[in-house]
């Protein structure tokens, strides 16, 4: 969707400020959270308001950029474990049609096969590293595939109005003691969950829990809302593991570079 | 909607311009030119002007102790690089015809360019698609001079620059002495290194693939293309940015462009997704027209 964005900043600005400033007004008392205690996993990097420190590059070991749920091995195609609790998609009738043609035309109609960001959750375990950089009131995450980014807006802001079709969605994030939670709306219906066709429509609602498991491991878990595909909200989780070459950095996988 | 935002301050910017270049005298009591921190806003007169004040101002600073660089930077001075050497894309012959020329050292104004490399400019306009137009990664001194705004973070050891326009191209910058990936891995936006020269944040790039363009004007490089930007601080809401591009495989020396970077105030401003690639319909009906991909420089044999 073409969005105009003068409009919409003006929108933002008239209807959200009073939202916005009710919201600062609640999280004020939030503000002591965050503080090391004894039952916390050994080794979590802090920052200096004691909060989780997701700062680094990570990347799952997982095949779920293929397929989400269990699967045998194909040409180019590593087996993996499924990545949804209890394997099982609660698809809508219709909609599990849908996800089986998906499944037969995967080769050409996975929209990641156009190189287009491939939406959340699935940017989050593409077989690339990405880098998170965490201040207190923004985080982003800088990626290696296709140079995507998503900021995670950490202040009082709400979600802006309306309905718009990002691919990568709107993603505004709180603490719940140790855990990031990051909620996600305002999604577009191009993007796959993998490569096997298991998809959503534009009403998805994605919230993303990042929990420390340590120094180097995040567990990550994905709660799917979509009552246009599913019948139920369901789960995806997997771990974050920390890339610790010396020097590792992002380099670039440009996919419409390519000729 | 890529570029409605930045067409409109253009517009308005060079509709200005032209009023006070077309009738100097009228111009000038008309309206008074536009002035960035103090200084005047033709890149030479800026630049110089800059400097001079960023000796006496004591910049913000990070609780670390670096000159505090963040916030979200315009930089309509720049114009999206879209005509390096000014309005009339240069005049060898009368270099004091180049108004408005970002490129402040050599002093006329130009672009140092070997013979056939100012040939391949022109060429570059008549029958090539810029690629940022397909959206490819934009590099410095370009990526600081696009469309829109780019976001500074500063964390420890490393810093980023984010861009909004052009399908957000980032850099990491390191800060921690590391050295350059090795020279066969190139990138489309370079490798960067930074360090600080008192308060002026240095940044060194290189290992770039030389398949970009500076601007739409088809300035172009190659991979031997070093780029040195130094970033300081003029006063709280203005940065000098100086470029200079040493690039020995099309250029016969050195040279250096300077812009401001303006601080964007907008309350609660939050830079937006933009899927550029994913919406691009130009680079289509361009190959249609006869514009061809442009697959970098086409050295002299």
């Amino acid at each position: 969707m073409k969005l105009d964005r003068a409009a919409l900043r003006k929108r933002v600005l008239s209807t959200c400020l009073p939202v916005a400033a009710l919201c600062l007004g609640s999280l004020l008392p939030a503000a002591a959270a965050g503080q090391v205690t004894a039952s916390q996993p050994d080794g979590v990097r802090r920052t200096a308001d004691g909060k989780p420190d997701f700062s680094g590059i990570w990347r799952t070991m997982n095949a779920a950029a293929w397929n989400i749920q269990d699967h045998a091995a194909e040409k180019d195609v590593p087996a993996g474990r499924g990545v949804v609790e209890g394997n099982d998609i609660p698809y809508r009738p219709e909609a599990l049609v849908k996800k089986q043609e998906n499944f037969k035309n995967r080769a050409t109609a996975d929209p990641e096969t156009k190189c287009y960001l491939p939406g959340v959750p699935r940017i989050m375990y593409m077989p690339y590293p990405f880098q998170i950089a965490q201040a207190p009131t923004q985080i982003s995450i800088l990626f290696e595939y296709v140079h995507a980014v998503r900021n995670i807006f950490m202040g009082s802001a709400p979600h802006y109005p309306g309905h718009i079709d990002f691919w990568l969605g709107d993603s505004r994030g709180r603490w719940e003691g140790d855990t990031l939670v990051v909620d996600v709306i305002h999604f577009n219906d191009q993007t796959w969950f993998d490569r096997a066709g298991n998809f959503h429509s534009d009403a998805l609602h994605v919230i993303e829990r990042y929990t420390p498991m340590g120094p180097d491991h995040i567990r990550y878990e994905a709660t799917i809302e979509d009552p246009q595909v599913f019948t139920k909200p369901w789960k995806m989780s997997m771990l974050f593991y920390r890339q610790k070459e010396e020097h590792a950095q992002l380099l670039e996988y440009e996919c419409f570079a390519f000729p | 909607m890529r570029y409605r935002l930045f067409d409109c301050a253009v517009r308005t910017a060079i509709t200005l311009a032209v009023v006070v270049w077309i009738s100097p005298s009228t111009g000038a009591q008309m309206r008074k030119p536009r002035q960035v921190a103090g200084c005047p806003s033709t890149a030479a007169a800026f630049h110089l002007c800059a400097l001079a004040k960023a000796k006496t101002f004591n910049p913000p600073r990070t609780p670390d102790g670096q000159p505090d660089l963040q916030g979200v930077w315009e930089t309509p001075m720049a114009g999206g690089l879209g005509n390096i050497e000014g309005r009339r894309g240069g005049d060898a012959d009368n270099p004091a015809a180049v108004p408005n020329s970002l490129v402040v050292d050599p002093p006329n104004g130009m672009i140092p360019y070997q013979p056939w490399a100012r040939e391949q400019r022109a060429e570059n306009v008549a029958r090539y698609i810029d690629p940022y137009t397909h959206c490819l990664p934009i590099t410095a001194p370009r990526i600081m001079a696009s469309p829109r705004t780019r976001q500074i973070a500063q964390y420890p050891g490393y810093l980023t620059i984010v861009n909004e326009s052009g399908g957000h191209p980032f850099r990491v910058i390191y800060m921690d002495g590391r050295p350059h990936l090795p020279a066969d891995i190139k990138l489309w936006r370079g490798d960067s290194r930074g360090h600080w020269d008192g308060n002026t944040l240095v940044i060194e790039t290189t290992n770039l693939t030389g398949l970009a363009w500076f601007g739409s004007g088809g300035d172009f490089f190659s991979d031997a293309l070093k780029i040195t930007e130094r970033l300081t601080m003029v006063d709280a809401d203005t940065i000098d940015y100086a470029a200079t591009i040493d690039d020995p495989k099309v250029s016969t020396r050195p040279w250096t462009m300077a812009f401001a970077l303006e601080r964007n105030k907008e309350k609660g401003y939050e830079q937006m997704e933009e899927g550029c690639f994913e919406s691009d319909r130009d680079t289509a009906d361009l190959l249609l027209t006869g514009f061809l991909m442009y697959t970098g420089p086409r050295f002299p044999k």
